[in-house]
């Protein structure tokens, strides 16, 4: 029990290698800093990309994804692999606490946070404890949540009911708020995933959950609390983004579900469970919209850079499964 | 073997029946309707809508455009009796699908909005075939079935000029003769944003002092614009933005939170000026706010009424028209309060 809640090092590697497995590592290494390098060389020969402005442009953009991101990695690691349900989640909860801006900002915030823990914990006790299958579980929650935001606002865009949420629009040090909230929760999702008994028993239950649940760990519980959070933070992603657009109808998620999904793959944390990281989702977040920032200011379509987002994503998973697989070689 | 191991065992052939049985009756019912086209279409040409059958394969209520349209729609045909059967959604794969339910359900009119263009053809061809008529509103059809059907549409391009129109206005109230604008528009392939995007640059190319830089697809996504919008004012700067097309209010906002969060100006005596089209309740309030310049109609409320008169009209054997257009008005700060109660209804 003391071996399994203390785990030295989760992204080291399980076993010994080989010589011929420390080759292919060399081989996966060197193509990963190629590629890095590469992205690099592209980055700095673009026209005002190396400018403070692009800069903020492209943590900006990688905010919002960002948070939800950073939600779905806690998924992700406990071995749920993902949820198909974040966009209208989102959704609906940006419809809520515009509605509830007559109230004042603290009380919409506090029922946003509220109506995504709810949504989605519910969820994640139903994958926790009754072992669902998250992927379609999630799919038949986002029907169910789109159908009863239709059923609730007729269809129509919810405008806000007052101004408070404009002070989530602040550009703080002309940086915006979002980012700042990013790196807070960044770093407050990394502490509790690597200092907490609770982040300690997710990484077990997503690496071997038959295991985690003979060595007695709570695998529904600690399922459901991950979820939990991962609704919070969906929650505040939909605050911001609904604030953003200053209106939220069923469809203000957008392609949200797949960027969230996107970033933490290209983060490299492992579709499998078990692996993987807050950091690392930041980092994905990043690389995404820095590199569909490359693309879109050398004149490239949007649709080139939702197909270059998938490249980076099919990359990293190749490269993430190779890794996975020399370690348990 | 377990209890559940052998219900699926047992469970799986009986669906495969099922199944089978659905698709025989399906082919079968199909079968029997190809080639037996009617003149359903010729006989509900009078006699009004009291009895009538429309098949209305809409927008989904999941869009709030198309949601307003179809309450305003489906409640005047209703109240003059005519059936209207829901075959609404926001899925062009799904349309498809409803559309050729619709066929084989023999209405006295389809009534469509098109989704996709291009996989409309078919369907539409098909309904020809079967004799039945086939209305189409708001966006236009492909060239190829453009006499096939009778049409009540949006005029895209008459929205595009109103947006260049609120551009020029704005910039010249800003004493400048010449800026650069960008443009975030709707689903680039689609022919409402290529329509839009026709008069966009025939008024502005008017006035030469300003010059388009950049035109993005911002696929009627206000997320996707927000962040489209973000780069921009990060490519261009403050300095090189002056003016901004969102082709819905709803691409428009986000470009005018973007442009605050880069720190730029926006609106006033040398902000960024920003327009809007089809306009929606929150284009009106930031119109009324000042950061928004203008917008302009194509607000469902209006659509719908005409449509659902066109309707009305082609059953009491008037013969409307085949194509109409609905007007569509340019909406500012001096004639906003004329505008406000249409436009807050999506």
């Amino acid at each position: 029990m003391n071996a399994l809640s203390t785990p030295a090092r989760l992204d080291a590697p399980a076993s010994p290698r080989g010589r011929q497995r420390s080759r292919a590592d060399v081989v996966i290494n060197v193509i990963v800093v190629l590629a890095v390098l590469a992205a690099i060389v592209v980055g700095l020969s673009t026209h005002r990309f190396a400018t403070v402005a692009n800069a903020k442009a492209i943590i900006t953009s990688a905010s919002l994804v960002g948070i939800a991101a950073l939600g779905l990695t806690l998924i992700t690691i406990g071995g749920s692999a993902v949820s198909l349900a974040i966009a209208p989640t989102v959704a609906a909860v940006g419809m809520m606490f515009l509605s509830a801006q007559s109230l004042g900002l603290v009380p919409a915030l506090a029922i946003a946070l509220l109506c995504g823990v709810v949504i989605t914990g519910v969820q994640g006790a139903v994958v926790g404890y009754a072992a669902a299958n998250p992927v379609v579980l999630t799919i038949a929650a986002s029907f169910a949540i789109t159908g009863l935001a239709i059923g609730i606002s007729g269809g129509a865009s919810v405008a806000p009911t007052g101004s408070g949420y404009d002070h989530l629009n602040a550009t703080p040090g002309g940086v915006a708020l979002s980012v700042y909230v990013l790196i807070v929760l960044a770093v407050a999702v990394e502490w509790t995933l690597r200092r907490t008994g609770f982040g300690r028993s997710l990484y077990l239950i997503g690496a071997n959950r038959p295991a985690a649940r003979v060595a007695g760990l709570p695998v529904g519980r600690t399922t459901a609390v991950a979820w939990l959070g991962a609704g919070a933070l969906f929650a505040v992603t939909a605050a911001f983004t609904a604030a953003f657009n200053t209106s939220a109808n069923v469809n203000l998620g957008g392609t949200l579900t797949f960027d969230a999904i996107a970033a933490v793959l290209a983060g490299g944390t492992s579709i499998a469970g078990g692996r993987g990281s807050a950091l690392r989702t930041l980092a994905g977040a990043v690389l995404i919209a820095g590199v569909s920032d490359i693309l879109l200011l050398r004149g490239y379509s949007t649709g080139v850079q939702i197909m270059v987002k998938g490249l980076i994503v099919l990359f990293v998973v190749v490269i993430v499964h190779l890794r996975t697989k020399g370690s348990r070689a | 073997m377990t209890i559940s191991h052998f219900v699926h065992q047992r469970r799986s052939p009986t669906v495969m029946k099922l199944a089978a049985a659905m698709v025989g009756v399906a082919l079968l019912t199909s079968a029997c309707g190809d080639g037996s086209a009617d003149d359903t279409a010729a006989a509900a040409t009078g006699g009004g809508l009291k009895g009538k059958t429309i098949d209305f394969v809409g927008y989904g209520k999941d869009n709030p455009w198309g949601a307003y349209f179809n309450s305003v729609f489906t409640a005047k045909l209703e109240a003059e009796g005519a059936k209207i059967v829901d075959l609404t959604t926001m899925d062009p794969g799904t349309a498809v699908t409803n559309f050729n339910q619709a066929i084989s359900n023999r209405p006295d009119l389809i009534v469509a909005a098109l989704l996709d263009t291009s996989s409309m053809v078919v369907p539409i061809k098909k309904a020809k075939q079967a004799n039945i008529p086939v209305l189409v509103f708001d966006g236009r059809p492909d060239p190829s079935v453009d006499g096939d059907v009778m049409q009540v549409l949006s005029d895209s391009e008459a929205l595009g000029t109103a947006a260049a129109q609120n551009l020029v206005e704005g910039l010249k109230a800003q004493g400048k003769d010449s800026g650069s604008i960008i443009a975030i528009t709707g689903t680039k392939s689609g022919f409402a944003s290529q329509d839009r995007m026709k008069g966009f640059e025939a008024e502005l190319a008017k006035t030469p002092g300003y010059k388009i830089v950049d035109v993005q697809d911002g696929n009627w996504d206000p997320t996707l614009s927000g962040k489209i919008a973000t780069q921009l004012f990060a490519k261009y700067g403050c300095a090189g933005i002056q003016g901004a097309y969102g082709m819905a209010d709803y691409q428009a906002l986000p470009i005018i939170a973007a442009a605050k969060q880069a720190g730029c100006a926006v609106a006033g005596k040398n902000g960024v000026v920003v327009t809007g089209s089809n306009c929606f309740k929150v284009g009106i309030d930031a119109i009324k706010d000042g950061t928004l310049y203008g917008t302009a109609t194509e607000d469902p409320g209006t659509i719908a009424e005409q449509t659902a008169a066109y309707v009305a009209r082609y059953f009491n054997g008037e013969k409307p028209p085949a194509k109409e257009l609905v007007k569509e008005e340019r909406v500012t700060a001096a004639n906003v309060a004329q505008y406000a109660e249409q436009c807050t209804k999506a």
